[in-house]
This record gives structure tokens, C-alpha cells and sequence, in this order.
């Protein structure tokens, strides 16, 4: 039942195998965060670490710990 | 570093980072161009949650020109409740 | 539960609630319920000239999903009985939202 055959199956296997990676995270509104996935859970919340803002394509801020409630994520790309 | 699926560990979950964060100064970022920093004095898990000494910023942007600079709003409040769907990013420090 | 029980201890008092069509009423706290659905008493619409038409009503009824602030008596909170309750909370939720 952990990660292993299910991975191709199952999203949240592909999420908590990138637990600790670099991540791009694109939000419903066009913004995008790059950082180090730190957590994730079911509601697609995310806890990133060393997080880059960028808005039209431009570093806008940066955040040590940043957390994304779930319900504005478009996507989770590892890098 | 704790894995997530470590079994008898309580895993390590997004809303931890917030957890850590009472009573200490957060920022919030807000849908619709709203940002709040203040001390964080109550959560939950949908986000609501409750703010002391809040400073509130809104940025109004014009609509003709996108390439112009926003309007910035700023507001003060001793004690907010915001609601969680509202909430974009909670971050422990203020953003550099 | 938390903000429900919250805002129990809050009716009475005077409180701003900023709806996300960015009108402001404010009003004395009536009542509360679990979706945070709030009842006002004795309202006045802050920026009257701009919003004339809730004028006439003394009392509302508010959804909760409309609201995006409420801004409270800084006076009539406990900070420090919130964050242990915050804390009590936190410790029942967690873990619930894990993954798989």
C-alpha cells in the first residue's frame, strides 16, 4: 500500500516521493512558487522551504517557509 | 527528517508550519490583491483564522493599464477574524 | 468547532464584518452557527452614501461564505486562551488530511 507498483496509479504516491525535492507550484491565479516541497496533504496543501514567488515571470518575493492552502493549486512539477 | 509515511510518527503536514507560527508575526496573502501581516493568535484546519495588530495592504490595480504601478491601500485593524477561504499563503516571516 | 465556539463568546459585543463585495456592516453580534452564518442587530453600513440601499434594515443575516473579515473588540479577546485552544485543535486534526 506505501509507494512502490501503486506510484503509476495513485497521485499521492508521486507526491510523497518528491517530499524533499525541488518543486514548482503553479496556482489557479497564474502565480508560481519554487521551493523545496517540505509536506504536502490530501487537500493538496503545501509546505515549501527557500520559496520563490514569481509573478508574470519575475521574481517578485521570497519566503524561508511558505504555506499554500490547497484549494488554489493548479499543479506540482518536480523540477 | 521524518517521512511522511513513517508509521507510528505523526507525520509532518503543511498546516505544522502554521502551527508554529502562534503567536508569532505572520504574512497572509489573501485572494484579490489583499496581503495581512499580524500576530497569529487562533487557526484551523479550513485556514480561518484570527490576527492581532493587523496591518492590511490591498493593491488596487488600474484597469486600462496593466503595466502601471498598483494603488496601495493600507488599513489597520486590532483584531481580525478572516475567513479561510480567502487565504492564498501563510508565511512565519515577513517576505524579503 | 474552534471559531464557532469562538464567536459564541463574542455575542453581544460590536463587531465590523467586511463582506467580499467589500461592503462593511457593522452591528451587535446576535447569533452564531456552525457555518459561521452570523445574525447582526442595529446595523449601520459603514460608507453609507456608497451602499444607500441596506439603510432601512436594522437586522441581518449573514451567509458565512461571504464574509471575508470580521473585525472584533481587541479588548474582549483572550489571545492566550485562543492559542491553547488553537493548540487542542490542531493536536485532535492532525494527521486527518494525510495523504493515500
Amino acid at each position: 500500500m506505501e509507494n512502490g507498483d501503486n506510484e503509476a496509479r495513485d497521485p499521492s504516491g508521486f507526491l510523497s516521493a518528491i517530499i524533499g525535492a525541488p518543486v514548482t507550484v503553479k496556482l489557479n491565479s497564474g502565480v508560481v512558487y519554487k521551493g523545496e516541497l517540505q509536506s504536502v496533504d490530501g487537500y493538496m496543501n503545501i509546505a515549501l522551504e527557500q520559496t520563490r514567488e514569481y509573478v508574470n515571470g519575475r521574481v517578485l518575493r521570497t519566503y524561508g517557509d511558505a504555506f499554500i492552502r490547497g484549494n488554489n493549486v493548479m499543479y506540482i512539477s518536480a523540477d | 527528517m521524518a517521512s511522511p509515511s513513517e508509521p507510528g510518527n505523526r507525520p509532518d503536514e503543511p498546516l505544522d508550519l502554521v502551527r508554529l507560527c502562534l503567536d508569532e508575526i505572520v504574512f497572509v496573502k489573501l485572494r484579490g490583491d489583499r496581503e495581512l501581516k499580524g500576530r497569529l493568535h487562533a487557526y484551523d484546519s479550513h485556514c480561518n483564522v484570527v490576527l492581532g495588530e493587523v496591518e492590511e495592504t490591498i493593491y488596487k490595480f488600474e484597469e486600462d493599464d496593466e503595466d502601471a504601478e498598483p494603488v496601495t491601500i493600507k488599513k489597520q485593524s486590532e483584531m481580525l477574524f478572516v475567513r479561510g477561504d480567502s487565504v492564498v499563503l501563510i508565511s512565519p516571516n515577513p517576505p524579503s | 468547532m474552534l471559531f464557532f465556539s469562538f464567536f459564541k463568546t463574542l455575542v453581544g459585543q460590536e463587531v465590523t464584518v467586511e463582506l467580499k463585495n467589500d461592503i462593511s456592516i457593522r452591528g451587535t453580534l446576535k447569533s452564531v452557527d456552525q457555518f459561521l452564518n452570523i445574525k447582526l442587530e442595529n446595523i449601520s453600513v459603514v460608507e453609507e452614501i456608497k451602499y444607500p440601499h441596506l439603510s432601512a434594515v436594522k437586522s441581518v443575516f449573514i451567509r458565512g461564505s461571504t464574509v471575508r473579515f470580521v473585525h472584533l473588540p481587541a479588548t474582549q479577546v483572550d489571545t492566550a486562551l485562543l492559542q491553547d485552544a488553537t493548540r487542542r485543535e490542531a493536536a485532535q486534526a492532525g494527521g486527518k488530511a494525510k495523504l493515500g
